[in-house]
């Protein structure tokens, strides 16, 4: 349940242990670093991590130091999903064994955008398949940005990145965003659902469902990145927000294929609230801001008809 | 410094500490709906129960109430205390066969029949005095309390009316562990404890972003102009 505004009282109930600790080197402003920390203070302190090759595991672990305080395993870019789904088979061999305590362990892997809807997306479905139980984190800021901004299958029409950059012969990023939380849903997994750092409660509600699901869960978290949005770093939150409540990145969640909405954000800010002050968008003329209203909001009005909100 | 064992392994614990907080800070599993780090210990969900061994003397405590004393010796799963809390968690689920926490851990602890005959009046709610002590501690207007005894004790407003100190923040909503408490945003209007209240409607942008009154209790604390909260936070 979204809950606008009661932060002031509210932030006071947040677990207060910390898992993803300071002194790691992510930009500032960077919403992605604080989508994990409130993610892992959710999830606690029995959880494995598996983590693709991205932002977050670049500036994380710089040998030899490290930010984690739970058991982390880097992988490769591809096989976050696949490892995740050996750490669950090895922990029940060893639980039936009787080497490890029988206890409620939480298997998390954690992939940027590329990782999962690129590069990871066959282990990933490999692993929803065969149904291990663990949770996928997408945190997705929409490039491929600790390698410098090259565009990927989740960056949106129209952005410019170093891959797909505006000018005589192009207008940035030439196709749409692709929907991975479809894709998750068509896997008929337990729980699926998309949040944002920017509604902290919300997020941290979602990751408490993703725990208690009996299979797979997805979460797909839209992480501002303020230097490949080319953002001002304070503002990361407000973004965030802007996302939701212009209807490019809505909140909803999928239970065991019933889809619900977290936020109903009517009625809808112009997407060119949210393109405003970002560089990526900057060259975008009114015809393809036209063209991305019009896609946002019949976007927006066929997961209403999915969700049931009239 | 105390020292005393649980299950067997050393640890270390400040005086006046309570048995729980350190366990859990050991990596110990036991579970607990009533204790919220914020708001600290009530014993009243009763499912933390351990055995407490000192001397020759042996006793099942709710850990979250226990304070750590030198040399005792704390079992967090031996047959007496999974007896005692299988037994209360039938009675929670008895009580509250809606609430998902609770369906999780009598699964997880193997209540697999529950003897009793199920409450459906009930809700999720579990009186774990929780979202009262967060109402009174961390927002300070105590509009919630307990009502009525026994059977029919509840948790509510006075009287069971529509609340004048209420400021529906939801911080009662975030913290219950259950999920009991309903509430719902619709058309600038927040329904909370049975009562409408109305959103400030942002003079920039027109979309309702808080509670009036919650506004207004944040200007009478914080002595910041009720204009300037007035705004949203994405317009201010």
């Amino acid at each position: 349940m979204i809950m606008p505004n009661i932060e002031l009282y509210a932030a006071n109930v947040i677990p207060k242990e910390e898992y993803a600790v300071s002194g790691h080197r992510a930009c500032q402003g960077c919403a992605e670093i604080l989508a994990v920390r409130l993610a892992l203070k959710a999830l606690g302190r029995d959880t494995i991590l598996t983590m693709a090759t991205g932002c977050m595991e670049i500036v994380s672990t710089p040998f030899p130091t490290t930010d984690w305080k739970l058991p982390w395993i880097h992988v490769a870019f591809e096989n976050a999903a696949a490892v995740a789904s050996g750490v669950d088979i090895g922990l029940k061999i060893l639980m039936k064994k009787g080497k490890v305590k029988k206890s409620d362990i939480n298997i998390v892997a954690i992939g940027g955008d590329g990782g999962t809807s690129d590069i990871g997306l066959q282990s990933l479905s490999g692993a929803f398949e065969r149904y291990h139980k663990f949770i996928y984190i997408c945190v997705d800021n929409e490039a491929y940005m600790n390698t410098g901004v090259q565009r990927s299958s989740s960056t949106p029409f129209g952005a410019m990145t170093t891959t797909s950059p505006p000018g005589k012969l192009s207008m940035g990023q030439p196709t749409w965003k692709k929907n991975m939380v479809k894709i998750a849903v068509a896997h008929n997994i337990p729980y699926v659902a998309t949040a944002c750092p920017s509604y902290p409660f919300d997020l941290i509600e979602k990751v408490k469902k993703a725990k208690m699901a009996d299979g797979p869960a997805y979460l797909h978290i839209l992480s501002v990145c303020p230097t490949g949005w080319r953002t001002a770093s304070d503002l990361s939150i407000r973004y965030g927000r802007l996302a939701v409540e212009s209807g490019v990145f809505p909140l909803y969640e999928v239970e065991n294929g019933t889809y619900r909405l977290s936020l109903n954000p009517e009625p809808l800010r112009p997407v060119t609230d949210y393109f405003k002050g970002q560089g990526r968008f900057r060259h975008l003329t009114d015809e393809y801001i036209d063209k991305i209203q019009k896609r946002t909001i019949k976007e927006w009005e066929d997961l209403k008809t999915l969700c049931g909100v009239k | 410094m105390i020292e005393f064992t649980i299950d067997g392994k050393k640890v270390k614990a400040t005086e006046g500490e309570f048995i729980l907080p350190v366990a859990l800070r050991e990596g110990f599993d036991i579970p607990t709906l009533c204790h919220h780090e914020a708001l600290g210990s009530d014993g009243r969900c009763r499912i933390c129960v351990v055995e407490v061994k000192r001397g020759s003397r042996k006793r099942i405590v709710t850990s979250c109430l226990y304070p750590v004393a030198d040399g005792i010796e704390v079992s967090t799963n031996a047959p007496d205390v999974m007896l005692v809390r299988k037994s209360v968690l039938e009675l929670l689920y008895a009580r509250c066969p809606e609430a998902e926490v609770l369906g999780h851990l009598a699964k997880k602890y193997g209540v697999e029949n529950v003897r009793y005959s199920k409450d459906h009046d009930k809700g999720k709610c579990i009186l774990c005095n929780i979202c009262i002590r967060a109402c009174a501690e961390i927002v300070g207007v105590s509009a919630l309390g307990f009502s009525g005894k026994g059977m029919s004790k509840k948790v509510t407003t006075p009287f069971d009316e529509p609340s004048d100190t209420c400021i529906a923040c939801g911080a009662c909503v975030v913290a219950c562990p259950t999920g009991h408490i309903f509430m719902k945003d619709d058309k600038g209007v927040r329904t909370i404890w049975k009562k409408k209240f109305p959103l400030a409607q942002c003079p920039e942008c027109s979309r309702f972003h808080a509670p009036v009154e919650q506004l207004q209790y944040i200007s009478k604390v914080t002595n910041v102009p009720l204009e300037t909260l007035m705004v949203c936070q994405d317009c201010r």
